[in-house]
C-alpha cells in the first residue's frame, strides 16, 4: 500500500509527461496539461448537469445518494474551474511568444499545476463522499462553504490564492524579464483584479445581506468584468496569430473593449442588488448600467463587419475560427438578448430566482466562455501536432469538428429555450398570479409547460453531451498523420 | 420607487426587450455593411432596424412605467444608440489607419 | 501607415480612456459600497437586529412605495422564550452556518439566489403553508430533523433528503429563517401573502 502511494506522484507526472510534444515551448507544454484537465472537468460539468436534469424529471433518481444539491454544485463548480483552467492554459500558451523570453518560473508553474489539480480532486471527492457537515466553522473550512459557485472549502480558497500568486508571478515576471506590450499590461492588471476579487468571497458573515453583497463582488465582477477582459486579451493574441491581425489595431481595440466593458460592467453589478436587502437606489444604478451593457456588443458587431469586409481573411485553422464566430453569436444572444430581457427591476421582480436565470446562464456561459476555450484548444492541438494544416479539405471533410460544433450549439440553445419556457411559466404563475408562496412555487413546478420543458431540457442535454464526446474524439485525432504544413500568414507587427 | 410590470404586459416586456437588442444589432451591423459597400439601400434597411429598436423601446418604457424624468433618459439612450454605430465605424476606419 | 491614425483613435488615447473609466467606476463602486454597508448593518431599518426573533413579523402594502414592507409587531417569543441580543445572535449564527454547511443553496434560493429545485427561503417563516402560527415552529423543527418522513412536496415528488440536522441546529435554522423574513427586500418576492394575511 505504502509503496503504491509513494509511487503515485511519479506515475501521475509521467502520465502528464506523455502529453509533451517536441513542437512546443515550456509554457506551451504546461498549457497542454491545463487543457487536458480542463477537458476532463468539462465532461464532469456535463455529466453532473445530466444527473441534475434527470432529477427534475424523476425526483427519486439517486435520492439520498447523490442528491440534486450535490450534482448541481459539482455541475457549476466544474464549469467555473474548467473555464479557469482553459484561461490559465491559454495565457501560459502565449506567454513566451508574447514576452520574447522563457518563462520566469516554469518549474514553479508545474508544481502549482499539480498542487491545484490535487486540490481540485480532493475538493470534488469531499463534495461527493462527505457532502455536508455540522453547522460549524470546521465544515466551512474543510467540507463545503455552502455559497453558490464558491462552495470550495476555505482551505482550498487559500490554495487557490497561492496558486494564483504563482501564476501571477510567472506572468508578470516573464513580461518584466522579456518585453511588455499592450496585451501583457492589460493582462497583468486584470490578473491582480481577478485574484483580489476572490478574497471578497473568503470570509464568513451572519448578516446574509452583507454576505450576498460581497458574494456578488466575486461572482459578477469575475464573470461580467475581469473574465471578459481576460478573454479579450486571449482573443487579441489569437486574432494576431490566427488571421494575422496587426498588433497596433488589436491593442487599440483591446483598450476600447476594456473601457466599454468596465465602464458598463463594474456598476452593472447593481442589477444583483435589487432584492437582497440593499437600498433601492440600486434600482436606478443597476437598471441604467444594464442598459449600457449592450454597447460593447454594438462595438463588436460593427467591428466584425468592418474586419470581415476590409480584410480578406485567410484562416490557418478553420475549426478555431468557426468557434470564435460561434463565440460572437453566443455572447450576443446569451449575454445580450437573454440578459436584457429580464434585467430591468420592473420585470426582474418576477424573474429573479426562477428558471429564467438558468436559461440565461446556460447560453451566456457557453457563448461567452466555453466557445473561446474550445477555439483555443484547436489552436493548441494544431501546434502540438507540429503546426500542421487545419484549413479546408481535412480528411472526411472535417465531419467530426463540424458535427461536434453543431451538436454542442444545438444542444445548448435547445436547453436555453426549454428553460426559457419554464422560466416564463414560473414567473407568470408562481410570482405574478399566485403570490410567491410555497404552494405557488409548486403549482408552477407541476404545470405541464414546466414539466414538458424539463423533458426537452434533458433531451437537449443529451445532445450536448454527444457533442462533447465527439469534440474530445476530434481533439485527440485531428491532424494525426497530416503532412501538409499550416498556412503561413504575414507575421503580426 | 418602481412600479412592477403588470401581468398583461409580461409578454410585451420580454418581447420588446429582445427586440431592442436585436434591432440594435441589426442597425449596427447593417449600418456598417452599408458603409462598407457604399450602398444606400442597405442604409435604409439599417434605419428600418433602428425604427424597430425605437418602437420596441417605446413599448418597453411604457410597460415598465418609465414616466417623468425617466423619459428624458430613455430619449438620451435612444440618441446614444443611434449615434454609437456611427462613432464606432469612424473609430474602425481611423484606428485601422486606412 | 500608422502615422495616419488621428489622436482620438490612437492606442495611447484609448489606453488613457480605459484607465480613467475603470478607475472612475471602481471609485464610485467603493463609495456606494460604504454607503450600502452602513445601511444594511444589523439593527437598522433594512436588516433588523437579531432580537427581532422575539417579535411578530408581518408585511403590509405601502401605497407610496408600491410594494409590501415589513412590519414588526408585538412580542411573539420563539420556542416559548425571549432571547437577549447576544443569545439571538448566537442562535441565528448557528442557523446561518448550518444553512451553509448543509448546502441548502444548491436546491433552494435565499433572497432569490441559489438553485431552483426547491422553494425560496427568504420568507419561509411567513409562508401560509404552515397554516397555523401557533404550531409553525414545531412543524418546522420536525421537518428539518426528519424531512423524509415529514415530506412536504406539494405533489411534485421532490423531497428534501435527511441531512443529519440536529435538534440544536434545527432551532438555529428556524431562528435564522425568522430573522431573514424581516429583511426589507424591496418587495421581493412579488405580492407575497403572509401566513397572517390569510387569517
Amino acid at each position: 500500500m505504502n509503496s503504491i502511494v509513494s509511487a503515485l506522484p511519479g506515475k501521475i507526472t509521467s502520465l502528464f509527461g506523455k502529453l509533451d510534444s517536441p513542437y512546443l515551448n515550456g509554457g506551451q507544454q504546461l498549457a497542454v496539461k491545463y487543457f487536458s484537465v480542463a477537458t476532463v472537468l468539462f465532461f464532469a460539468q456535463l455529466l453532473f448537469g445530466l444527473l441534475a436534469a434527470i432529477q427534475f424529471v424523476a425526483p427519486g433518481f439517486l435520492f439520498g445518494w447523490l442528491d440534486f444539491s450535490v450534482n448541481r454544485m459539482i455541475h457549476i463548480n466544474a464549469m467555473v474551474v474548467w473555464l479557469l483552467y482553459g484561461f490559465i492554459g491559454s495565457v501560459y500558451w502565449f506567454l513566451e511568444e508574447e514576452s520574447g523570453t522563457e518563462i520566469a518560473g516554469l518549474k514553479l508553474g508545474n508544481i502549482a499545476f499539480y498542487v491545484l489539480t490535487g486540490a481540485v480532486t480532493i475538493v470534488v471527492l469531499v463534495f461527493l463522499l462527505i457532502q455536508t457537515g455540522p453547522g460549524k466553522d470546521t465544515t466551512i473550512w474543510f467540507i463545503n462553504e455552502g455559497r453558490e459557485y464558491i462552495e470550495a472549502p476555505r482551505w482550498a480558497d487559500f490554495g487557490i490564492v497561492a496558486v494564483m500568486l504563482v501564476f501571477f508571478y510567472n506572468v508578470a515576471g516573464t513580461f518584466a524579464k522579456g518585453r511588455w506590450s499592450g496585451i501583457s499590461g492589460v493582462l497583468t492588471l486584470d490578473l491582480i483584479a481577478l485574484a483580489g476579487l476572490y478574497c471578497a468571497g473568503m470570509f464568513y458573515l451572519t448578516n446574509i445581506t452583507a454576505d450576498q453583497y460581497w458574494w456578488w463582488w466575486v461572482i459578477h465582477l469575475w464573470v461580467e468584468a475581469t473574465w471578459e477582459v481576460l478573454v479579450g486579451c486571449i482573443m487579441a493574441w489569437s486574432l494576431m496569430h490566427l488571421i494575422g491581425a496587426r498588433r497596433k489595431i488589436v491593442q487599440t481595440w483591446l483598450y476600447i473593449e476594456v473601457a466599454l466593458m468596465f465602464g458598463s460592467g463594474i456598476l452593472g453589478l447593481g442589477h444583483h442588488y435589487f432584492w437582497i436587502g440593499t437600498p433601492d437606489y440600486w434600482f436606478s444604478i443597476g437598471g441604467f448600467f444594464s442598459a449600457l451593457e449592450p454597447i460593447p456588443l454594438v462595438a463588436m458587431v460593427v467591428h466584425s463587419v468592418y474586419d470581415a469586409g476590409v480584410h480578406q481573411f485567410k484562416s490557418r485553422n478553420h475549426p478555431a475560427l468557426a468557434w470564435i464566430i460561434a463565440h460572437t453569436f453566443g455572447n450576443f444572444l446569451g449575454a445580450g438578448v437573454w440578459g436584457f430581457m429580464h434585467t430591468l427591476p420592473q420585470i426582474n421582480l418576477y424573474t429573479h430566482g426562477t428558471q429564467w436565470s438558468a436559461s440565461h446562464g446556460h447560453l451566456a456561459f457557453f457563448g461567452a466562455y466555453a466557445t473561446i476555450n474550445i477555439a483555443f484548444f484547436y489552436m493548441a492541438v494544431q501546434k502540438w501536432r507540429g503546426n500542421v494544416w487545419m484549413g479546408g479539405e481535412l480528411p472526411g471533410n472535417g465531419w467530426k469538428w463540424k458535427w461536434a460544433m453543431a451538436l454542442l450549439n444545438v444542444g445548448v440553445l435547445g436547453m436555453t429555450v426549454a428553460l426559457l419556457i419554464a422560466g416564463y411559466e414560473q414567473s407568470f404563475i408562481e410570482r405574478a398570479m399566485e403570490g410567491s408562496t410555497w404552494s405557488a412555487y409548486f403549482s408552477a413546478q407541476n404545470h405541464p409547460w414546466f414539466q414538458q420543458a424539463m423533458h426537452w431540457r434533458l433531451l437537449f442535454g443529451l445532445i450536448t453531451i454527444a457533442g462533447l464526446v465527439l469534440l474530445i474524439w476530434d481533439l485527440v485525432t485531428i491532424g494525426k498523420g497530416e503532412t501538409r504544413p499550416a498556412l503561413q500568414l504575414l507575421e503580426a507587427e | 420607487m418602481i412600479e412592477p410590470v403588470a401581468l398583461k404586459d409580461f409578454f410585451i416586456t420580454f418581447f420588446s426587450a429582445a427586440l431592442v437588442i436585436l434591432g440594435g444589432a441589426g442597425y449596427a451591423g447593417l449600418y456598417a455593411w452599408a458603409k462598407l459597400r457604399g450602398n444606400p439601400r442597405l442604409l435604409l434597411w439599417a434605419y428600418a432596424c433602428y425604427a424597430v429598436l425605437a418602437g420596441a423601446t417605446f413599448l418597453l418604457a411604457r410597460a415598465t412605467h418609465l414616466n417623468g424624468q425617466w423619459q428624458i433618459l430613455v430619449g438620451l439612450m435612444l440618441t446614444g444608440y443611434l449615434l454609437a454605430p456611427l462613432g464606432i465605424w469612424k473609430l474602425c476606419v481611423a484606428s485601422h489607419g486606412n | 501607415m500608422s502615422q495616419t491614425t488621428p489622436a482620438w483613435a490612437s492606442e495611447a488615447r484609448w489606453k488613457k480612456i480605459a484607465i480613467w473609466v475603470t478607475a472612475g467606476s471602481f471609485v464610485l463602486l467603493i463609495f456606494l459600497t460604504f454607503d450600502t454597508l452602513s445601511k444594511v448593518s444589523v439593527g437598522g431599518e433594512r436588516v433588523r437586529a437579531y432580537s427581532v426573533i422575539n417579535q411578530e413579523i408581518d408585511y403590509r402594502y405601502d401605497e407610496q412605495k408600491k410594494r409590501y414592507q415589513p412590519v414588526i409587531g408585538k412580542g411573539a417569543p420563539l420556542f416559548g422564550r425571549v432571547f437577549s441580543e447576544e443569545e439571538a445572535e448566537k442562535l441565528v449564527t448557528l442557523g446561518k452556518k448550518t444553512v451553509q454547511a448543509k448546502n441548502c443553496m444548491n436546491c433552494h434560493t435565499l433572497l432569490g439566489n441559489g438553485a431552483y429545485y426547491a422553494p425560496d427561503l427568504t420568507k419561509a417563516w411567513l409562508d401560509p403553508g404552515w397554516i397555523d402560527a401557533a404550531n409553525r415552529e414545531n412543524l418546522m423543527l420536525a421537518f428539518l430533523k426528519d424531512p423524509v418522513s415529514n415530506a412536504r412536496s406539494f405533489g411534485s415528488g421532490r423531497r428534501m433528503p435527511n441531512l443529519g440536522i440536529t435538534d440544536e441546529e434545527a432551532h438555529g435554522i428556524v431562528a435564522f429563517l425568522k430573522w431573514m423574513s424581516a429583511i426589507d427586500t424591496n418587495g421581493f418576492p412579488n405580492n407575497f401573502k403572509t401566513l397572517n394575511a390569510k387569517e
